[in-house]
Formats: structure tokens, C-alpha cells, sequence
């Protein structure tokens, strides 16, 4: 493992918050209403300098009330789902842990559908049965998947599958049998999709992300060490029990949260840390914030696509990543069986 | 026929969740014309209210109108406004002319951006498919979009609904005229009908899993009108049923709206080609029914699909001997007869 200096982890972060500019400009810039950079910029300009007035009206619906909530939306899932993912992986010390395939994302619309069924008015009641129900199911996945007191790769998986079918089932349950509510229709939960936005000034939303991403970096130096052995971590002062409960319910409030705003994407919890270890290494201080602009970027390329590759109709994204998402997790699977 | 088992059992979750989701959408409308009165070249914003209680500030002329789903196409054409339509969606396929209008994705998610583009005055949607997300979203585009009520469970409702797009289109008279129309024609085939006892079919929604209609379906209603009886009672909208039920229920006929152009004899030999179906009383006899997807929207097109269907069950009510005028008596009848709720 390279030596992490503060500049080493500034750099990295810095590299790839300019991809992340780089794809949030294209973002903007494509999609079904043409529209140029010039105009883009010009549009972005006359908001900064408060003349309002002078922007078309269309613009300002395409650039403000169209793209940049999506595209902040994408952010958001997309840094929560990496970051969730790294911390899952790290928790249950497996590599393909990733919250879709724990069935930690069902959990969370799950409780998000059941949130919506009672109290449907209440604000934040959604993200915080979202992460209810993300918390419950991580912790029954888990218990499913000890086996002689130690978790187990396989039996952990299968404690997944089927948790997704499960929960998957009593979606379908609800959304058919609970008439005159207006959920925002069972692909959207199954499947995940940014089609519907938060409003941009939904700011709590990304408070939430930034006290989860935040908490679960607090423990990542910890994390290292857990990672070589719990039995060392504790000889070295570590309180692995503390990190364990921080790391699982920030990864749970954060899968809760993207879920509540997105449905359930799948595989960025999975693909976003593996590729920043094969970039950067495995050293948590650096693969937290890392997962965290990776997911985003992804997310905000992969809706890119969703919406341009056959505009004006508009794909789920949660399809764009689970066509890229599953060949890797094949990939990841056979490489740690072999 | 025979697709996945899978991928229709997605398809018909999505449809059931998409039409329940909007189940009780109708029960606090109050269906509001009260600037009907006002002549709309005097006020320069008129606010009406839609199907669903939003109100939505119309402009004083509708231009440019997008649809967001199929019904709502046909019944823009069926008015006379298709030079207004200034888009439609991929599913919009009646008349063929739709086709070319310029698209805005599918209904349950149509391209925000594609709809902004085509700078509409007005959006129509319906609780049938779209999302009140698609109408959230618009509304706060500033652009105006009416959603009607499409769970109607009555024919003469969906008239009343086609009346009220008409007058919010700026399209009074028209729309007056072409569902007075559409009485017209249910009168004279429910004069023509007269007494005839109903005959007991069994609507096919779809036949992997097995679907059927419930009760309080527009298309219950519809084979109401046409001289058939659903043989399932049932209050849920789409319920499946086992190949048993249907043994049990021996239907008089056999009714499919195909999501294909396939006519009544390709279904039938489909039928013929199926245990226990082949069994069947009505495939036996050949009473298997075969109507155009695009009859059963709750659209124009309705009255088409219920003049057929009577045809096909009731042939005996057309012959020569039967021309005769109809009786004015009859013509003032509200509801079928056997209509029983």
C-alpha cells in the first residue's frame, strides 16, 4: 500500500471532481431540447448576475427546472450508493457486498412504499422509513448469513437473493393491493429511476448525504486495520465495535436515502469501490471520498445515456447499471472462486 | 400469445399498480364548468379544474396540444384538432396519422424536455397511465396539463369526460356533436338489441397468466352495451383467474382485445391449439371474439368496438328483418337494462 499524504489525497480528489464537472457539463448539454454550450453558459451567467429576465424561458426550464435537478439528484444517489457499498463491503468483510444485491435496497423501498401508505404528507418520513427498513434488512441479512459464528461468503449472498425476492414480493403485495395511493409506479421502486427529482432546494437531502459520507470516513483509518484481522484491530486499541455499529448505520442511512429520492440502482455499490481499489488501492481514507465522486460520476453518466440513447423515450437508470453492474459482479465472483 | 410468463407478469403489475394507484382519484372531483359562461376571448386566463381536483390556468387559445396517452390522441383527432396536436407519445398508434406526430417517450415517462421543446398550452394526461409525478413536474414548468379521470367505470361517463376535454379544447360544439353522436349510435344499438337476453363472455385481457376485467370496469360496462355479461364478478378492476374458473363459468363467448392485429379466427385456432381451452364450449362452437386494442381505450374508437362486438354475439339482431326504425320509446333509455351494479 502506497503511503497516503494529504496531497496525494487532494490531487485524486481534485482529478476526479473536474470528471465530475466534465460530466455534469455534458449532461447539461445533452438531451431531447437542443441546446448549445454558448447558451448554457449564457444561461448560467445571467442567474449568477441575478437577470433573470434576460433568460429565455426555455432555458431556464431545461437548465434549472429539467437538467440540474436530475443531474444533482444523480450526484446524490450516486456518492451515497458508493459510499454505502464501500462500507458494506468493509462491515461484512466481503468484497460483494453492494446494498442492491444485499436486498438492502428493497428494504429501503420497502419501508419507503409502507411510509407512503400512512403517513404520506409527513416530510422526511419517507428517507427515515427508507432507512428503516435498510437498517432492518442488512441486519437480517446478516444473521442469515453467519454460519458457525463467522459470515460467509456464499451463505451471505443466498441471505441476499433472498431477501431481494422477498422484499421484492411484498412490494408487488402492497403496490397492487393498496388502491388510491399515488406511488410513483413499481418500476420506479424495482428498477430505480431519476426521472422525478426532489426540488433542487431540498438541501437537508444532501445534509444527509454529507453526515453519512463524513461518518463513515471517520472510521475509515480504523476500517484499514479492521480489514487485517478484528482480533489485531482490538490489540491495537481499535473499538471495533463502535466503528461496526457507525459503519452500518451510516451505509443504512445512506442507502435509505438514495432510495427514498431514486428506487433501488443497482451494482454502483459494487462497481464504483472495486474500481477505485484497482485505481487507487484498497486504503479506506482514500476509497471513501473516492466511491463517493466515483458513484457520482457514474450515476450521472449512466442517466446521460438513459435519456439520450433512444430520446425522447427515457430509459430507468437502475437498467444502464445493472447491464454494466452484473457482468462485473460475474467478473468478481469467479476471480474470488478460482 | 404464449410470451414469458415473467415479462407479463411485470407488464400486468406495472398496468395494475399504475390504474389502482389512481382508483380513487375520481371520488372528490366535482366536475367544474363554471367559466363556461364567459366567453373565452374576455378573460384573458380561464382556471378550470380537472378530473383530479388541480386547478389548471388555461390560456385564452389552446394551439398546441401534447397527449400523454393513446385515448387522449384519438379523442384530439376524433375533434378535429389534429392540426393543434403538436405531439403525442410512442404508444399513440390511432388514427395511423398520430404515428407521425413528433413523440415525448412513453406515457408512465415521458421526456420533460421533449414536451418543453414542443412548447405546448396544454398537456392532457389520464390516472389510467400516466404518473401524477409527469403532472407535478409540468405544473411547475408553468405549462398547463389537464389530467382526466381515466378510470371511468361507465361508458356514458367517458362520454361525459370526451364532452369535457372538448370544451376545455375550445372545441364546444364539436365535442356536443360527437358525443351526442356516440348516444346515438349506443341508443340505436340498445333499441336493436331490445330484450335480447345478455349473453355470458368472458373478456380476455390477457391469457398468460389468465386476466380478466372486474365489474366496474368501462369495459364491463361496454360489453353491457354491446348485449354481454362478464361471467366473472369481481371488484377488483383486473383480476386473474385459473383456466378451472373458466371451465366452471362456461362462457357463451370468448372476448380478446388483442395487443396485435390479429382477427377473431387466429384466436380461435390459437384456442383450438390449447388443452382444456379446446374443451371449451364456446371454442367448440367457435364464439371467440377478436376486438381491436385500440376499440377498448376509453376513447372514440369505444362505440366502434361495442357496435362490433354486438354484431359478433347478438348477429341474429342485424338481419334483414330486423331494419326496422327504431322505436322513439326506446331511444330516451339511460342504461341498459341488465345493467347490475
Amino acid at each position: 500500500m502506497r503511503p497516503l499524504t494529504a496531497r496525494r489525497l487532494a490531487l485524486i480528489c481534485a482529478g476526479l471532481g473536474a470528471m465530475l464537472f466534465v460530466a455534469v457539463v455534458i449532461s447539461l448539454r445533452m438531451g431531447a431540447y437542443p441546446i448549445s454550450i454558448p447558451e448554457i453558459v449564457m444561461t448560467l451567467l445571467n442567474r449568477v448576475i441575478g437577470r433573470r429576465n434576460e433568460i429565455p424561458p426555455d432555458f431556464w426550464n431545461v437548465v434549472y427546472e429539467i437538467r440540474l435537478p436530475r443531474i444533482a439528484l444523480g450526484i446524490l444517489v450516486g456518492a451515497s450508493l458508493s459510499t454505502a457499498g464501500a462500507g458494506f463491503q468493509a462491515l461484512l468483510r466481503n468484497p460483494l457486498a453492494d446494498p442492491y444485491v444485499l436486498g438492502v435496497s428493497s428494504g429501503a423501498a420497502l419501508g419507503a412504499i409502507i411510509s407512503l401508505a400512512i403517513a404520506p404528507q409527513t416530510a422526511g418520513m419517507i428517507q427515515f422509513a427508507a432507512f428503516a427498513g435498510a437498517g432492518g434488512t442488512i441486519a437480517a441479512v446478516y444473521f442469515l448469513g453467519r454460519r458457525g459464528g463467522h459470515v460467509d461468503t456464499a451463505t451471505l449472498l443466498l441471505a441476499g437473493i433472498v431477501a431481494v425476492s422477498f422484499l421484492s414480493a411484498m412490494i408487488m403485495f402492497l403496490m397492487t393491493t393498496l388502491p388510491g395511493h399515488e406511488f410513483r409506479g413499481m418500476a420506479f421502486w424495482l428498477m430505480g429511476d431519476l426521472a422525478s427529482p426532489p426540488p433542487i432546494s431540498s438541501h437537508w437531502l444532501y445534509l444527509l448525504l454529507v453526515i453519512g459520507v463524513g461518518s463513515i470516513y471517520t472510521t475509515s483509518a480504523d476500517l484499514n486495520l479492521i480489514l487485517t484481522g478484528e482480533q489485531e484491530a482490538r490489540h491495537l486499541g481499535v473499538n471495533v465495535n463502535r466503528v461496526k455499529i457507525v459503519v452500518y448505520v451510516a451505509a443504512s442511512l445512506l442507502t435509505g436515502l438514495a432510495v427514498s429520492v431514486s428506487g433501488a440502482i443497482g451494482y454502483v455499490g459494487l462497481l464504483v469501490p472495486h474500481l477505485m481499489r484497482m485505481m487507487f488501492g484498497s486504503d479506506y481514507r482514500l476509497l471513501i471520498p473516492t466511491s463517493a465522486l466515483g458513484g457520482a460520476i457514474l450515476i450521472v453518466l449512466a442517466d446521460l445515456l438513459a435519456r439520450t440513447v433512444v430520446a425522447p423515450t427515457e430509459l430507468p437508470v437502475g437498467a444502464m447499471t445493472a447491464l454494466v453492474g452484473a457482468p462485473v459482479f460475474i467478473y468478481l465472483m469467479r476471480r474470488r472462486v478460482r | 400469445m404464449k410470451r414469458a410468463c415473467w415479462d407479463n407478469a411485470v407488464r400486468i403489475a406495472i398496468t395494475i399498480a399504475l390504474l389502482s394507484s389512481a382508483a380513487q382519484a375520481s371520488v372528490d372531483r366535482e366536475p367544474t364548468r363554471k367559466n363556461k359562461a364567459q366567453s373565452p376571448m374576455t378573460s384573458r386566463d380561464r382556471i378550470v379544474t380537472d378530473d383530479v381536483g388541480r386547478p389548471v390556468k388555461m390560456p385564452a387559445e389552446v394551439s398546441r396540444i401534447v397527449t400523454l396517452a393513446p385515448n387522449l390522441t384519438e379523442i384530439v383527432y376524433a375533434l378535429g384538432l389534429a392540426d393543434k396536436l403538436a405531439g403525442d407519445t410512442n404508444e399513440c398508434d390511432n388514427p395511423p396519422a398520430a404515428k407521425l406526430k413528433p413523440h415525448v417517450g412513453e406515457p408512465q415517462n415521458p421526456s420533460l424536455e421533449a414536451i418543453v421543446a414542443l412548447h405546448p398550452d396544454l398537456v392532457l394526461a389520464t390516472t389510467a397511465i400516466n404518473r401524477v409525478e409527469t403532472a407535478d413536474a409540468l405544473e411547475r414548468l408553468g405549462i398547463a396539463v389537464y389530467t382526466s379521470d381515466g378510470e371511468a367505470q361507465t361508458v356514458l361517463g367517458i362520454l361525459d369526460s370526451i364532452a369535457r376535454m372538448a370544451d376545455l379544447m375550445l372545441a364546444k360544439t364539436k365535442g356536443a356533436d360527437l358525443v351526442a353522436q356516440m348516444r346515438r349510435r349506443l341508443d340505436e344499438l340498445h333499441a336493436r338489441l331490445g330484450d335480447r337476453p345478455m349473453v355470458h363472455a368472458l373478456f380476455v385481457v390477457w391469457l398468460d397468466p389468465l386476466t380478466t376485467i372486474g365489474q366496474n370496469t368501462f369495459i364491463a360496462d361496454a360489453l353491457r352495451w354491446a348485449g354481454a355479461e362478464s361471467v366473472v364478478l369481481s371488484k377488483q378492476n383486473w383480476p386473474q383467474i385459473s383456466i378451472e374458473e373458466v371451465v366452471r363459468l362456461q362462457p357463451d363467448y370468448i372476448v380478446f382485445a388483442g395487443t396485435h392485429q390479429e382477427s377473431g379466427a387466429t384466436e380461435l385456432a390459437d384456442l383450438r391449439a390449447r388443452p382444456v381451452w379446446r374443451e371449451l364450449d364456446a371454442v367448440q362452437m367457435g364464439h371467440v371474439v377478436n376486438l381491436s386494442e385500440e376499440a377498448i381505450r376509453p376513447s372514440p374508437g369505444l362505440v366502434d368496438a361495442i357496435e362490433q362486438l354486438a354484431h359478433d354475439v347478438h348477429p341474429e339482431a342485424f338481419t334483414a328483418r330486423n331494419q326496422d326504425p327504431i322505436p322513439m320509446a326506446l331511444q330516451a333509455r339511460e342504461e341498459p337494462m341488465l345493467c347490475v351494479r
